[in-house]
């Protein structure tokens, strides 16, 4: 056809129109700068001027780049009123244009980010911030500072961390390489400035101590100073320069040390550090180093400052350890009583102290003699003359729970109680001390409540047997009246017999019953009595 | 000629942003009434100003369709057609970018996107 095209699309700059953010400065509400043309393609073509009200961004929009991952994505700016966060900004779907050397604009990005400066494009495991969508939504703490933290965290700026390959000369689980390796940078405004300035202070060492080879006693003599110095002040370390003393101490874990590998760190620590100033900090590292992992003799102590509160406590210890003093008390393996000390002793304390000893323990041998006769302690207990008396509520609760029931503590249980006393006491002034035990049960039949009427029966029996026998001697002169007599003497026993006989066996059923019930709580479960 | 401006003869006199140049304006929607009026008011906007403008034109409008299945009744006939429907339109200028700024900054309808290219000339 050869229809001249109106537009060449490669060579125009294409610009849409969108709705303006809201917290733009040119925003209003008139029709006419509620809106905005953003410029949405790549072609190399420069409109400077053209829609380019006030910033020059527009032009780095890489929107529809057709490199970007979301390409064939729908564009989803469909409604000109709605699209509020996308107007300004750097889009997150950057783009590598050279395999080596990422773009100036991403370059710059990653390093305003915080990210280490290494060719890796760190975006691009970052998302954009926008509220729209799914997905969880940015919500922007108002107290959140990122630049005052707390005083015990320490930022560092990543951007200038050096992951450059790690030398092999070293054992591998060693820590110490991995703190040689880092280069620590220093952010600003994160620091309180006196604290960095304490930190970087290394006149700080002047309130180092001198003590070293701690003795037993370091405690007092680091309080009290007089001993400490006067000893040792041929082994210790005088305020050294830094670097002298650091050259020292690593001279010393050369030689002394045994761990060959910890001193080749150190000097390799020293080596690569050297360009960076050395702190406190350092130093007390290498003195930490030194002291867990090093020799045990003459290495370089040098601890830290002592703060006021420990100087406070320094004076507090001086004090209490100045009155108990060590050394006079040591006996050496010999029995010293506290006169012999007191003669012993030099130092007017020690023998006030042993003197007060000794009259305390005087004043308690007195009070030990003497604590018998008079100053009885008397512990005095409430003992009222009611509860020597019985009342009925005592003499109930002698027994227990079982005879106490409501359901027996009627008149039915009193005459029960009663006839119990007077089978106990009628039993107990019998015969024989032996409480017999008869029947199929075993029962002690003297103490049964109704043992009485039995054994009377019985004798009333017995007694009525004697004149029976008497009779039958007349054996031929019996008339038939006397047979019939007789006959009838005899059926009337059996009968009676018979009702004597029933009457024995519920009173011992209901007797094995009661003791069942006792002997169920009290005895062992293996006596089984019915 | 008429009242259409043409382009100028003189480059020179014009500064380079004031040249007119050849402007699409491409109006796509989902809602064809919307898009008619924005359309219409373009037009009647350009034409105000004085400019040359070639009148709407129509592309086909494109149905995008899909078909699922229907959640009730069983057998062939049983589907449901969504589709939704593109509509678009062109609107050439010739004109000055500035000119066009405030052709375009006349009320817009909800749902309705515009875009702007220009030719470098």
């Amino acid at each position: 056809m050869g229809k001249k095209k109106f537009i060449d699309k490669k060579k125009s700059a294409t610009f849409q129109l969108l709705a303006r953010d809201s917290s733009d400065p040119n925003y209003s509400d008139s029709p006419g700068s509620d809106r905005v043309f953003v410029r949405v393609d790549n072609n190399p073509v420069s409109f400077d001027t053209v829609f380019d009200e006030d910033n020059n961004c527009y032009n780095d929009c890489q929107y529809d780049n057709e490199d970007s991952i979301f390409a064939d994505a729908p564009n989803d700016n469909g409604d000109s009123g709605d699209d509020y966060d996308r107007v300004l900004g750097s889009s997150s779907h950057m783009v590598v244009n050279d395999k080596g050397a990422l773009p100036e604009n991403v370059r710059k990005e990653i390093l305003e980010l915080g990210f280490p400066d290494d060719g890796y494009n760190y975006l691009i495991h970052l998302r954009e911030i926008r509220n729209t969508g799914g997905g969880s939504a940015f919500y922007h703490n108002p107290k959140f500072k990122p630049d005052q933290l707390p005083h015990d965290v320490k930022a560092y700026d990543a951007s200038r961390v050096q992951i450059s390959n790690s030398k092999g000369n070293y054992n591998e689980k060693s820590i110490y390489s991995v703190a040689s390796n880092t280069l620590n940078a220093r952010m600003n405004k994160v620091f309180d400035p006196e604290v960095a300035a304490l930190l970087d202070d290394s006149d700080l060492l002047r309130f180092g101590s001198d003590v070293e080879d701690l003795e037993e006693d370091f405690v007092v003599r680091a309080n009290t100073g007089e001993e400490g110095e006067g000893d040792e002040s041929g082994k210790k370390l005088n305020f050294v320069e830094e670097f002298e003393f650091i050259d020292a101490s690593v001279k010393n874990a050369d030689t002394k040390s045994g761990n060959q590998e910890i001193a080749n760190e150190v000097r390799n620590y020293q080596g690569e550090e050297k360009p960076r100033s050395r702190r406190l900090l350092d130093e007390q590292f290498d003195i930490l180093e030194l002291k867990e992992y090093g020799s045990d003799d003459d290495d370089d102590d040098c601890e830290g400052y002592m703060a006021e509160e420990e100087e406070f406590l320094a004076d507090n210890l001086k004090n209490v350890l100045n009155e108990n003093d060590m050394d006079d008390l040591e006996h050496d393996d010999v029995y010293k009583a506290p006169a012999d000390l007191l003669h012993g002793s030099k130092s007017p304390k020690s023998k006030e102290l042993t003197a007060d000893i000794m009259r305390r323990c005087a004043e308690y041998a007195e009070n030990y003699e003497n604590e018998s006769e008079d100053e009885k302690v008397m512990v005095v207990q409430e003992s009222s003359d009611e509860s020597e008396q019985f009342d009925c509520e005592s003499i109930i609760s002698t027994y227990s729970t079982l005879d106490n029931h409501p359901g027996k503590i009627e008149a039915p249980g009193v005459t029960r109680k009663k006839k119990l006393a007077e089978t106990v006491s009628g039993a107990l002034s019998a015969k024989s001390q032996v409480i017999s035990l008869r029947g199929k049960e075993k029962l002690p039949l003297d103490f049964l409540p109704n043992s009485r009427k039995a054994a009377a029966e019985k004798v009333k029996i017995a007694c009525s047997i004697i004149p029976e026998q008497h009779k039958r001697k007349q054996h031929g002169q019996e008339t038939k009246e006397e047979k019939k007599e007789r006959k009838l003497a005899i059926k009337k026993e059996r009968s009676e017999a018979r009702k004597m006989k029933k009457a024995m066996k519920e009173l011992y059923r209901s007797e094995t019953q009661q003791a069942q019930k006792v002997a169920a709580i009290s005895g062992p479960s293996a006596i089984r009595l019915m | 000629m008429t009242y259409a401006p043409m382009k100028p003869t003189k480059p020179g006199y014009e500064e380079p942003h004031e040249q007119i140049r050849k402007i699409r304006i491409t109006l796509c929607s989902k809602n064809v009434k919307n898009l008619e009026k924005v359309c219409s008011d373009l037009i009647q906007a350009a034409k105000a100003k004085a400019i040359r403008v070639k009148g709407p034109v129509r592309i086909p409008t494109k149905v995008l369709r899909i078909t699922r299945k229907a959640p009730c009744g069983e057998g062939t006939n049983t589907w449901d057609i969504y589709e939704l429907r593109i509509h678009k339109r062109l609107i050439d200028l010739y004109s000055t970018p500035d000119v066009v700024k405030q052709v375009t900054s006349i009320t817009m309808e909800p749902g309705v996107q515009v875009e702007v290219t220009i030719v470098d000339v």
